[in-house]
């Protein structure tokens, strides 16, 4: 199990942060459904890093988001906690969302990542092969879009029940409805928010790794990321969905262990 | 009690297998549905059926606003709204009304509400709804995490704009203007009253006690559906230890006149299982995108009653099926003899306290002679009937005589 801290900024703000591992520092910043202390994939990774995993703004309580109200604002909020850690520059590693929010960190501020592993990442947009509309699908779709292994999706399914045992129905609802609305604040209703514009000025080694059978962002957007982001490399992991680091987890935790220990 | 003819202009050629071939009534209907001839011809019709319904003695005609879609002809209400003021004479423009965050800036509410007011004399009624997430977060692309928040900026910088006698700077977060100063001025002074149609937030309730804006609850599904939600809205009331003044509250009704409820089943039958299988044949995923129902109100328990129909399957394939004795019985719609109905509307205004009574008397795909004939009879038959309900209250959410506002104007 990860342990989680909660860490008070001079600001006022707080962030839940959950850590693990033992070894190098790195930065994972989760995907749709948030980060718990039982995650898995966190788990593999910190079977050889120190893994730092911070809960985005919003994810906990919406009023976190009053004050945050552009792309910018909330990489300086990332910005500040990361300077409040004294955590100068790691390696970033992020999935779906979090992806496009390593990319955004990597790209404003280009000294903070060491490598970047960016896997699924949401952030560009384009017309001949469109992100399709996650939040216009009820719930069960939903599913269909993110994952394209059931038995994947069911073992996880079943962890955040028990982890959420100690919640009634209604404050499941209540967190998940939570998770998704502080996404929507900045990825509606077209994920495209400059980003870019801005893949340009990453300069750290980057891998961006998509799944070939992503309902969600298009394995095609792999091209997108390769063309923006100089020296980049791509990889497509066969037989996985959006949610590729719980439906392939041990095979990219040893690739992105692999790709983080080169020099 | 005041009684008000609502128009919802739905588009009345719809497919009869239009359920099952496509997915949605709303947001990504099929262009090709839609035929212009079709449209002139319903345009004409609603504008008759509305501009009747002020020659025959309704208090108020109401229009509204609804993008991509083929429930409601009316992306802009305030062009009806337009047209009305020119043409009636009477009754008070009900516009219910204009979503807020949906205009950039949105002074331009203000500019073209008061615009309404003055070109009608006074007879503007301003509403302000967010918006359903139909409208605002798929077809405007509001983000459903702000949608609230800008909306109430964008209504509390209207009523600022019409309140303030000079030119005033506005520094919001999602409207920033250096100089507000809407002319013309509405012709009520300082503005026109203001409703807020809603569907069941916890914050609404709050808001527009606070603001002294009427709520009106706007339903298809009768009123014992809405009981829960009216409920909510009067307990805000005694929350705030105000008036409770029944002139606070609207609701909507379909209504259907006839000699006896077999005559009503003819007449108003299968109009009304257009209405409930096509109109409101609304995809799941747009109809309650996350953000959009705050956590608050999903803890209270309570959903959008579109939301709640049409996200259950079970539901959602239900409105198709609904034949006319369901429609009764659940109270969806309230119709046969004059006796009758005034019976159940009385039942409804009693139970829900609401001095503002919206009527549909146009389900779905009637044809304009049906919708004549109803109207007639309800002018005639039912509200004389009901009117005096409720008149020890005053109602301080309609505009004052059109007199006082013509000497006004000619002063």
């Amino acid at each position: 199990m990860l342990t989680e801290e909660t860490i008070r900024l001079p600001s006022g703000r707080s962030w839940r942060v959950f850590g693990g591992g033992e070894g190098r520092q790195i930065l994972w910043l989760h995907g749709p459904h948030g980060v718990d202390p039982a995650d898995p994939f966190v788990a593999a990774l910190a079977a050889r890093h120190r893994v730092i995993a911070p809960l985005a703004p919003g994810f906990t309580d919406l009023d976190e988001l009053a004050e945050i109200d552009t792309i910018h604002e909330l990489v300086l909020d990332y910005d500040d906690l990361l300077r409040h850690m004294k955590l100068a520059s790691l390696p970033i590693v992020g999935h779906s969302f979090g992806a496009m929010m390593a990319a955004e960190l990597a790209a404003h501020f280009p000294d903070r990542a060491q490598r970047l592993v960016l896997v699924a990442p949401v952030g560009l947009w384009n017309d001949a092969y469109p992100v399709a509309d996650l939040f216009a699908v009820p719930g069960i779709e939903m599913d269909q879009l993110l994952w394209r292994d059931d038995a994947a999706r069911a073992a996880h399914a079943e962890r955040l029940k028990e982890l959420a045992s100690a919640l009634d129905e209604a404050e499941q609802i209540i967190a998940v409805t939570r998770s998704l609305t502080a996404l929507t604040k900045f990825i509606w209703p077209i994920p495209d928010k400059g980003l870019r514009k801005r893949l340009r000025r990453i300069t750290a080694p980057t891998l961006a790794l998509f799944g070939a059978d992503d309902a969600f962002v298009p394995a095609r957007y792999a091209a997108d990321f390769g063309k923006g982001i100089a020296g980049a490399e791509t990889q497509v992991v066969a037989g996985a969905g959006h949610m590729l680091p719980y439906e392939k987890t041990a095979q990219l935790a040893d690739g992105i262990t692999r790709f983080l220990a080169r020099n | 009690m005041k009684f008000h003819f609502f128009h919802l202009m739905p588009y009345p050629n719809l497919p009869a297998d239009f359920r099952d071939k496509y997915p949605s009534v709303w947001v990504d209907v099929p262009a090709n549905l839609f035929d212009p001839a079709v449209g002139h011809r319903s345009y004409q019709d609603y504008l008759d059926e509305l501009e009747y319904a002020d020659e025959v003695g309704f208090d108020g005609i109401c229009v509204n606003e609804h993008h991509q879609n083929a429930y409601g002809l009316m992306p802009s209400p305030n062009l009806m709204a337009a047209s009305l003021a020119r043409r009636t004479k009477r009754a008070k423009l009900v516009v219910m009304g204009n979503s807020v965050a949906l205009y950039n800036p949105p002074t331009r509410v203000a500019e073209e509400m008061a615009m309404l007011d003055v070109m009608s004399g006074g007879r503007l009624v301003a509403g302000f709804p967010v918006g359903t997430p139909q409208d605002t977060v798929f077809a405007y692309g509001q983000s459903p995490a702000t949608l609230r928040e800008k909306y109430r900026e964008g209504v509390n910088l209207v009523m600022k704009a019409w309140r303030e006698k000079e030119v005033f700077a506005f520094n919001g977060k999602y409207t920033q203007l250096r100089y507000v100063n809407v002319w013309p001025r509405p012709l009520q002074d300082p503005h026109p009253p203001v409703w807020v149609p809603g569907g069941a937030s916890v914050e609404t309730w709050d808001w527009c006690v606070e603001n002294d804006f009427l709520y009106a609850n706007l339903s298809y599904f009768g009123y014992r559906e809405a009981q829960k939600v009216l409920d909510g809205f009067w307990a805000a009331v005694a929350r705030h230890n105000v008036e409770p003044n029944p002139y606070r509250a609207g609701f909507l009704q379909f209504v259907g006149i006839a000699d006896n409820d077999a005559e009503a089943e003819r007449l108003y039958g299968e109009h009304a299982k257009y209405f409930y299988r096509n109109c409101l044949h609304v995809a799941p995923g747009y109809v309650n995108p996350p953000g959009y129902t705050s956590l608050a109100t999903i803890r209270a328990g309570i959903q959008s009653q579109v939301a709640r129909i049409t996200r259950r399957a079970g539901s959602r394939a239900e409105l198709a099926n609904l034949g006319w004795k369901d429609f009764i019985e659940r109270g969806y719609v309230v119709a046969g003899s004059p006796d009758t109905v005034v019976e159940k509307l009385s039942e409804l205004a009693e139970k829900l306290k609401i001095g503002h009574l919206m009527v549909l008397l146009h389900f779905g795909d009637m044809p304009r002679e049906t919708t004549l004939y109803n109207t007639t009879r309800f002018a005639k038959e039912i509200i004389p009937r009901m009117r005096d309900r409720f008149s020890e209250w005053e109602d301080r959410w309609w505009p004052r005589e059109p007199a006082a506002a013509r000497e006004k104007a000619h002063a």
